[in-house]
């Protein structure tokens, strides 16, 4: 059995398995809050996915592509229509974790859109990320966004590039004082641990009772 | 708590669209895979669920899956089915066009009343009962742009319109209808009815509670056994909208069927909602409303009319999305291209700077075995504007060794060099911007006869221009007198100029220094005639005083000449081992992003490897020689440094204040006369005294040909 001294930091696809199926459960059952997380089981490259609603009260309207059509004739004139003035702007954003065979660790993807389905660009989704993910913090030495092809769904996603998650998760866990894990309880953790660090990026917490809940 | 007759009228707040990008990606695959120009309506499903969150309507929604599948699209991704309670599916109508005139030509009230024509068949022929999801039914017109990835669309909600409209008696959230017991009866009840896969996206259904407070959730088509007295029974349905005094856009056909089937005039009505996938009484509403049908509903034939396009922002006009960013391939090439290199930068080499690369223009002489290794180099680095300057045409030895020609380019007599280079790297990099000139280079000791003269002129000119417009000017022809023309220009303003020079197997790499003028880096303005004397004795050196970097020609004794004539093939042909090329190509182009880098850029000092300069050589990308000098047979690569000649036949401030006063005459002179240069520099002067040295070892002067000159 591998030391963990001598851990790279990776995880197997099995060990990612079994970890992502356990994450979801806990998150169902302990985190209400938050739509859950489901398995998709495609042959290649199962993944988690969570449609997750990002609430940004974001009242200015967007400008969006301006249509200059001629004006319709006018249809039946119509007393049960509710017209609503104000338009609040939602941004939703998607997160998908899928498994990297190159790097052997999570990566998360993720998509973002307004409420009509126009996807969001990587400024704009920027603009929104916690503060601690703007440019000049420490932490972004982790934090790359780029945008790439999603591995399964073939259009382009963004996500948050792996190459520095080994080093980090390493850090993790022999980096603290807290003595040195067992390799099984490393990897038990391991996506819990890894997605309270990437989550922080992009403003998604773990409520504290699924980090102390050590099932 | 009616109030009687009082009410007002019941206004439903509109269903809205959203259309996820993985719809457009797939109807534009549908099109141009399958359809072709057929334009032939598309049944296609649509997607909704109850409102889930307090403050904000759910839409109605498409997806990829909203399409009929696209063979060439391998998807295994498990079919969303029936049953999926986030995915009520609504059938639909697409209506794409091929052009933007026949879709603002479509008729749109035609094709609504279409629509709703069908609701009232299904309506009437008791479809409803067994799929009340048709109720829903929609519409949606669209034109794919698939020259620029923009999509115009604007759906319809079809609802039968109620003449006179139905009024409300009452609105209020449910729990402050129902009973507590009853209330948590009825959750339990519709969230069983959310959790079975059989009923979880059956958007209308009746809700009874008997007098013991327990409620039941039946289908539609039990409405008859429904008709206990004792009971309340509500007309249930997923209600997309969170609006405390408004229900959504589904409850209007819902009241047009009620009352066409079973001729209600009061109709008690749950617009059912949701919280964190649990049914939310408080969200939910319960209504009362009052309808009074004409005489034309019970009449089959008659078709009520309809409302229900979507407004855009309150306005009637259709909606537009681009999606040139995730669908345009050149788009996706050049984010792939910037995700290379900001990788690089963020992974490595924190200070690389990338606006500068991709602002910077380049002008590459001649388009060889040297040029296209630059050129393709350079669009490594994120260089994107490049100029390829070469009169040759490609000739069928090239595509060995010139890595941007293929046989293709070489038939028919060959393409012009610029011309197919130019045409390369778009097909590798389609965001390149780059021109090909095809124009010779005016050369010393290569005279022209008075007829050329004017020719030779213009391109002098239009050297001398290019060399303005650009930034940095890599000097890569094939042979040394033709390097000195641009090598003048570019001291004479101050270019960056790297020089890549190839013997059979040797090599040299180097940046030019400054000119002798604007030797400081803050002068950047053009010294009047006039100054040029006094600036003389600036002339060799920077401010600092040291001494300025030398050019290609400053370690020469002898001025260009034609070193092309009266050689025999093999001396003619510039043959090099294969090797050579690539390797001073890349180094060129390193040595640029090292200049670039470097803070005082063109005025950089030399370094040379294994020094130990302290400050400079802590510069990220490393230290920034002079030259290189490198040797295949003995795998060894030399950084030298030489300094700024003040008999050089190209950068001397002689020659180029001559240049200066004189202009194209100068170089005319230059051209026609082979020992001007030598003369105007003194260089001839200098071979004369050395020669009047009466030495007896061998005073080797280098032969023209080759292009390596030992220091």
């Amino acid at each position: 059995m591998m030391d963990v001294f001598n851990w790279d930091g990776t995880v197997s696809a099995k060990d990612f398995r079994i970890g992502a199926l356990s994450f979801a459960q806990k998150w169902e059952s302990l985190n209400s809050a938050f739509p859950p997380w489901s398995w998709v089981p495609c042959p290649k490259h199962p993944w988690l996915a969570s449609p997750e609603v990002d609430i940004d009260q974001n009242s200015q309207t967007d400008p969006g592509e301006e249509e200059t059509s001629c004006s319709e004739k006018e249809d039946d004139i119509d007393d049960a229509t509710l017209v609503q003035s104000n338009h609040h702007e939602l941004h939703y954003c998607d997160f998908h974790i899928v498994y990297s065979y190159t790097f052997r660790v999570p990566v998360l993807y993720l998509r973002a859109y307004c409420s009509d389905g126009r996807p969001l660009l990587l400024d704009e989704i920027e603009k929104e990320l916690p503060a601690c993910s703007s440019k000049e913090s420490p932490e972004t030495k982790w934090a790359f966004i780029t945008q790439e092809e999603h591995p399964y769904l073939k259009r382009p996603w963004y996500k948050l590039h792996p190459c520095g998650t080994s080093e980090f998760m390493k850090l993790l866990f022999l980096g603290g004082d807290t003595g040195q894990p067992k390799l099984e309880v490393v990897l038990e953790l391991y996506l819990l641990s890894w997605f309270s660090a990437v989550g922080q990026v992009v403003g998604l917490r773990i409520p504290c009772k699924m980090l102390n809940d050590r099932r | 708590m009616a109030k009687e007759g009082s009410g007002s009228i019941l206004q439903f707040a509109p269903f809205q669209s959203s259309v996820d990008e993985g719809f457009w990606h797939r109807l534009s695959s549908l099109k141009l895979n399958k359809f072709g120009i057929d334009d032939s309506p598309i049944p296609i499903s649509g997607f909704f669920a109850p409102c889930s969150h307090p403050q904000v309507s759910n839409y109605l929604t498409l997806l990829a899956e909203s399409l009929p599948s696209d063979s060439n699209e391998e998807s295994s991704i498990p079919a969303f089915n029936r049953g999926n309670r986030n995915r009520c599916s609504v059938p639909g109508i697409l209506y794409n066009t091929n052009t933007m005139e026949s879709f603002h030509g479509l008729d749109k009230q035609g094709l609504l009343k279409a629509e709703a024509k069908k609701i009232w068949e299904d309506i009437h022929s008791g479809k409803v009962l067994e799929d009340s999801a048709v109720l829903s039914r929609f519409l949606l017109i669209s034109f794919a742009d698939l020259k620029k990835w923009s999509f115009h669309y604007w759906f319809a909600f079809p609802a039968l319109i109620l003449d006179p409209p139905a009024t409300l008696v009452d609105l209020r959230p449910a729990s402050q209808w129902f009973t507590l017991e009853e209330a948590e009866s009825v959750s339990t009840a519709c969230n069983e009815w959310r959790n079975s896969s059989v009923t979880a996206d059956v958007p209308f259904f009746l809700v009874s509670v008997g007098s013991d407070s327990r409620a039941a959730v039946r289908h539609l088509k039990d409405w008859e056994t429904c008709q206990d007295d004792g009971q309340k029974l509500l007309f249930a349905f997923y209600d997309p909208c969170h609006l405390p005094n408004n229900p959504g856009w589904p409850l209007r056909n819902f009241l047009a069927f009620i009352c066409a089937r079973w001729n209600l005039k009061t109709v008690h009505f749950l617009c059912y909602r949701e919280n964190r996938g649990f049914a939310d009484l408080s969200l939910s509403l319960v209504g009362e409303a009052l309808i009074t049908i004409s005489q034309g509903w019970r009449e089959h034939q008659c078709v009520p009319n309809a409302v229900g396009w979507e407004l855009n922002k309150g306005r009637k006009v259709p909606r537009c999305i681009n999606l040139a960013k995730s669908m345009d391939p050149t788009r996706l090439a050049i984010s792939a291209a910037d995700l290379n290199l900001k990788l690089m930068r963020w992974r490595a080499l924190p200070s690389l700077n990338l606006d500068i690369l991709f602002s910077i223009k380049c002008l590459l002489l001649g388009a060889g075995t040297l040029g296209c290794q630059v050129a393709r180099m350079l669009m490594a680095w994120g260089v994107r504007k490049i100029t390829l300057v070469d009169n040759g045409r490609v000739a069928m030895s090239n595509p060995l060794r010139q890595s941007l020609y293929t046989l293709d380019d070489c038939l028919n007599g060959g393409d012009f060099k610029a011309t197919a280079a130019v045409r390369s790297l778009q097909r590798i990099f389609p965001a390149v911007v780059a021109e090909g000139v095809v124009m010779a280079i005016p050369m010393p000791g290569h005279p022209v006869s008075s007829q050329e003269e004017n020719s030779v002129l213009e391109d002098c000119r239009r050297l001398n221009d290019l060399i303005g417009s650009h930034d940095v000017i890599f000097l890569l022809t094939d042979t040394r007198e033709s390097r000195w023309l641009p090598t003048l220009l570019c001291a004479n303003t101050n270019k960056i100029t790297i020089t890549a020079a190839l013997g059979f197997d040797s090599f040299l790499v180097m940046r030019h220094g400054p000119g002798p003028f604007n030797s400081t880096p803050d002068l950047k303005v053009e010294m009047p005639n006039s100054l040029s004397d006094v600036l003389d004795n600036l002339a060799l050196t920077n401010t600092d005083g040291k001494q300025r970097l030398g050019c290609y020609f400053c370690n020469d004794v002898v001025a260009p000449t034609d070193s092309t004539s009266n050689r025999t093939l093999d001396q003619q042909c510039t043959v090099t081992r294969p090797g050579l090329a690539p390797i001073a190509s890349a180094l060129a182009v390193e040595l640029l992003v090292g200049i670039l880098h470097h803070p005082y850029g063109i005025f950089a000092e030399a370094e040379i490897a294994n020094s130990n300069n302290g400050g400079s050589s802590e510069l990220p990308l490393g230290i920034l020689p002079h030259q290189i000098r490198g040797s295949l047979p003995h795998f060894q690569q030399m950084t030298l440094v030489g300094h700024s000649s003040n008999s050089c036949t190209a950068c001397c401030s002689t020659v180029v204040s001559e240049y200066r006063k004189r202009g194209m005459q100068f170089i005319l002179q230059a051209i026609n006369h082979p020992t001007f240069l030598e003369d105007l520099t003194g260089l001839t002067e200098l071979m004369r005294s050395a020669n009047t040295f009466q030495l007896d070892w061998d005073d080797e002067i280098e032969d023209a040909d080759d292009e390596c000159i030992e220091l």
